[in-house]
């Protein structure tokens, strides 16, 4: 009631001061004295990255909260130190299966059928992902439900049935999708480029129809009780709650799990790739062109003059070097630019377009001139700056929300970056220099190991083998 | 200039004082209200402002109430073309020189209009003037590029670390909107209002190539794409939502740069536009600097063209599209549009049938009888603002087929017909959409987006406000009534996307 009631006096007082001022509020612009958009004089932006308060409960669960009570919603986040990337041969799909069965396959105190029930009738909603190096679970629940809510979720995480028939729901369901990989261009084409490019290790594999069939409900128990203790768990709890609430809570929820650590080895993904220009046949009217290579992590301080390179290259929006050159000037694409992807231990940095079928040629050789440039010639100081403002300034937009404030400093912590990342990371930004994007575009970005899929038709099959030597045909295997 | 009097209209924000009751969840709704400060410009442009501090950032919404629908036949994916070349810059934004760029803008725009009138003849067109018009086309548009710097809209944008920032086009409005900085308003204030007032076409003719590649990506390389359009051009006979936003190709090649200037100027108007902004501001100071570059923007006449209306639906109507793709299946039936009833009736058949997996078609389609890898219902498709369809889609689980997916599907709507809705699903689904409305007020871009959204539609934002206070109005009895007016095989469409091996 109080925050009401503040929030009532605020808004007089503010409508007062509205009709005090809108008597003044008279004057507009005519379009000759428009001022120049470049010189507009701005309140100096002295933005401190906030901070998640994190603490660790008996049973070794590490917690970040942060409060945000305007509306009444609580959001928790459950991140395990699992992944796809621990798929065993044959059986890929495991992680992401298990997840799902652990979501929907009922738990020792409720069936699944009770679950669904009770979360749909409140419209609390349990979400899962599963990524490479990561899964989480993620409850988000009207601050009244927050005790169900928790539950619920709770027995999930410690106290999964894995219903037979559940199972078989979700293996069904997995095994369409992949049947219907190939419905979406875009979507097949990175799924097969993935494989190339990490070339049957870990991450280069993914679920065929032949590997969710071969997972039984023993595979999945065995993973769940390999990878989900309270030592390789770490949750957010966000929004309308107080920490000693959300600290009480997990208490009460998670506190009595007791699991020791298992010893499990973390998979290697390698980081260096074999060049080549591969093709997989598609009849569609356009090509998918995507070409990319390994790059540095997260904890490699070349990444910050790489995050500037990318920017300029192809993902700092219409102004980027390959965005000006497809899209633009020459109009071959609607979609196309570059993306670097980091983990914390290596990264992936490449390009690509979906371009007219008769200018792959042309546009793969832009892209790969623009590439070979870089390490060619200097970037002029004064876009080295632009890139430098844009990304600086847009920093602040990863902090617009509680879930995301408390997840991301979560993250930090699981992925082993440094305490001061957030601190440092506009300082880090801020001293790249032409001279760096030069050097790092040196050190990684050979020709020779950087790995291309054209996913195109066949007339451009015959397109490509005019200008490369030795493209590759591959098949898709769903 | 100086306006007379600009009178800010404060609708609303002194009544609630009293009204100020505790009442468990409805609060929410009431309260928002209240956060929310609406003004109307001299002009007749509308700003909507609401004030929240988490995030030292600002959201802005502009919309003009104008899209597809407005477009002639034969200029379709006018609107969107427009839409794109909104980011071209304007009178001060990217030129070098105005005086010399409109000169040869001029001749551009002559050139390209005369090479289109040439192409359109097809087999009849004189060869030498097509590549004579070509040659004197690059030449020129060789001479333009010295004159202008490319993407400056997107450039101050990103330098000052613009996020979210696009454009998209509807069939019944067209948005802009960006976060910036909430020290940064003005920058915005400063290009929105020059670009709803001086845009320069630049680059027209290889945006239009461009298009035509999106075209591709979106429709003629995703079946899904190519399913959808056919579906609508289907379900709607006369009215425009049969149209693809996009464009048809044909009509796409030939889209003139005359007729979108002539388009900009009569619907990009202050008094067909509504302004939403969220999140780190002072309101007062912000409607200052709105009035400040907006202000100045003359009110126009706004004489739109009348919309052809549907004809009341006389019999089903079926589609087959082939592709190299599995099976998909569309199903819609005409309804009326918001505000009617009757569409706040199918907002709970929409969580009754598919919201959750504890929903009629999830359970039975997709648990039960194990048929169908996902089903889904939508209401209110294409459009908003005139009668739309309820449409369900999904796509069957091999080896069955989109024919027992349909005939299951049908079962489901018998049932809503025959049976009335328990009490706990109509609550659940209640439950539903209150929940949703509180989730939808997390994000200050997701609160721009609504409140500018409801306000140009229904013309009202409180829309939002008052839609779950009527939701919880509705009875067992309504969803059966509605059902058996308008579940019905007469006025139904249903598509299949069928795989041609």
């Amino acid at each position: 009631m109080n925050k009401f009631i503040y929030r009532v006096l605020h808004l007089v007082l503010l409508y007062f001061l509205l009709s005090s001022t809108i008597a003044c509020a008279t004057e507009t612009t005519s379009i000759s004295k428009l001022p120049d958009p470049d010189t507009l004089h701005y309140q100096p932006d002295r933005f401190i990255p906030p901070l998640a308060q994190r603490v660790v409960i008996d049973n070794g669960i590490i917690l970040y909260i942060f409060e945000d009570h305007e509306l009444p919603i609580v959001n928790i986040s459950a991140v395990i130190r699992t992944g796809s990337n621990y798929d065993p041969i044959r059986k890929e799909g495991l992680a992401e299966l298990t997840a799902t069965a652990m979501r929907t396959g009922g738990t020792n105190s409720m069936s699944a059928t009770a679950v669904d029930e009770a979360l749909d009738f409140f419209a609390g909603s349990i979400s899962v992902s599963m990524n490479r190096d990561s899964g989480s679970f993620n409850l988000s629940v009207l601050k009244k439900d927050l005790d169900e809510g928790l539950n619920i979720f709770s027995q999930v995480l410690t106290n999964p049935a894995f219903e037979q028939n559940k199972i078989r729901l979700a293996k069904d369901l997995k095994i369409e999708e992949v049947r219907r990989v190939a419905d979406d261009p875009q979507k097949l084409a990175f799924r097969e480029f993935k494989k190339l490019l990490y070339d049957n290790t870990p991450a280069g594999r993914f679920p065929t129809i032949a590997s969710i069939k071969n997972i039984q409900r023993d595979d999945l128990v065995q993973f769940y009780n390999m990878f989900y203790y309270p030592g390789n768990l770490m949750i957010a709890v966000t929004g309308d709650i107080s920490k000693q609430e959300a600290i009480n809570k997990i208490k009460e929820h998670f506190g009595s799990w007791n699991k020791a650590n298992v010893h499990y080895d973390i998979p290697h993904i390698p980081t260096k790739s074999k060049g080549h220009i591969y093709f997989l046949s598609k009849n569609i009217p356009q090509s998918i062109i995507i070409t990319a290579q390994f790059a540095p992590g997260k904890r490699d301080l070349d990444a910050y003059p790489f995050e500037v390179l990318d920017f300029i290259v192809g993902s700092g929006g219409f102004r980027s070097l390959i965005f000006r050159e497809v899209r633009n000037n020459l109009g071959l694409a609607y979609s196309t630019g570059s993306f670097y992807t980091k983990k914390s231990e290596y990264g992936v940095f490449g390009a690509y377009a979906v371009v007219k079928s008769e200018a792959t040629v042309k546009a793969l050789s832009l892209i790969r001139s623009v590439i070979k440039d870089l390490r060619n010639s200097m970037i002029d100081k004064k876009e080295i700056e632009r890139a430098i403002k844009s990304i600086n300034n847009n920093f602040i937009f990863s902090f617009l929300s509680a879930k995301q404030i408390a997840y991301q400093q979560l993250m930090i912590e699981y992925e082993h970056l440094p305490r001061d990342y957030l601190a440092a990371y506009r300082d880090n930004i801020a001293q790249v220099s032409a001279k760096d994007v030069q050097r790092i575009a040196v050190k990684y970005l050979s020709a020779d190991e950087s790995v291309t899929l054209i996913v195109g038709n066949e007339e451009t099959y015959k397109q490509m083998l005019t200008t490369f030597k030795n493209v590759l045909r591959v098949e898709s295997k769903l | 200039m100086m306006s007379k009097s600009f009178v800010g209209i404060l609708t609303h924000a002194i009544l609630f004082t009293l009204m100020f009751i505790s009442i468990p969840s409805a609060v929410i709704s009431y309260e928002l209200e209240k956060m929310v400060f609406s003004y109307t410009l001299n002009n007749g442009l509308i700003v909507l402002m609401m004030e929240r501090h988490l995030s030292p950032t600002v959201s802005f919404y502009i919309r003009h109430r104008v899209g597809a629908i407005d477009e002639e036949d034969g200029r379709t994916g006018t609107a969107h073309l427009l839409e794109h070349m909104m980011f071209k810059g304007t009178k001060t934004i990217g030129t070098k020189n105005y005086k010399k760029e409109d000169r040869i803008l001029r001749l551009i725009a002559k050139t390209g209009e005369n090479l289109d009138a040439e192409r359109m003849k097809g087999k009849y067109a004189d060869k030498n003037k097509i590549e004579s018009l070509t040659k004197q086309m690059t030449l020129l548009q060789k001479e333009h590029k010295k004159l202008f710097v490319e993407n400056e809209i997107d450039r101050l944008y990103t330098e000052n670390g613009a996020d979210h920032m696009n454009a998209n086009t509807g069939l019944d409005l067209t948005t802009y909107h960006v976060s910036l900085p909430s020290n940064r308003i003005e920058l915005w204030a400063r290009i929105e209002a020059d670009r709803m007032t001086n845009p320069v076409f630049r680059e027209f003719y290889s945006e239009r190539n461009v298009i035509m590649e999106e075209r591709k990506q979106r429709v003629d390389s995703d079946p899904r794409g190519q399913l959808y359009e056919q579906f609508l051009a289907t379900a709607y006979v006369a009215h425009p939502y049969r149209r693809p936003i996009l464009g048809w190709p044909s009509d796409l090649q030939f889209l003139s740069i005359v007729y979108t200037a002539d388009f900009f100027k009569k619907y990009y108007a202050p008094n067909n536009t509504v302004i939403a902004i969220v999140g780190d501001i002072d309101p007062a100071k912000t409607i200052r600097i709105v009035n400040k570059y907006f202000g100045s923007i003359p009110r126009r006449n706004l004489n739109s063209a009348p919309i052809t209306e549907e004809l009341p639906q006389k019999g089903e109507r079926r589609v087959n599209i082939l592709a190299d793709a599995n099976p998909k299946l569309i199903i819609a039936y005409h309804k009326p549009a918001m505000p009617d009833f009757d569409d706040y009736v199918f907002d709970v058949i929409e969580c009754i049938l598919s919201r959750g997996r504890t929903s009629r078609f999830y359970k039975s389609l997709v648990e039960e009888q194990a048929i169908a890898e996902s089903i889904q219902t939508t209401n209110g498709v294409p459009g908003a603002k005139y009668s739309n369809l309820f449409v369900i889609s999904a796509k069957p689980r091999y080896p069955h087929t989109s024919a027992e997916v349909e005939m299951s599907i049908n079962n489901e709507l018998e049932d809503l017909k025959s049976k009335t809705v328990s009490d706990r699903d109509l609550d659940k689904a209640k439950n539903q959409l209150r929940t949703d409305f509180i989730r939808s007020l997390e994000s200050n871009t997701g609160l721009a987006n609504m409140l500018s959204y409801f306000e140009i539609i229904t013309g009202d934002y409180r829309y939002i406000t008052n839609h779950i206070k009527i939701i919880e109005k509705v009875t067992p009895e309504d969803i059966m009534r509605v059902a058996k007016k308008y579940l019905l095989p007469e006025n139904r469409t249903v598509a299949n996307l069928i795989d041609k091996n």
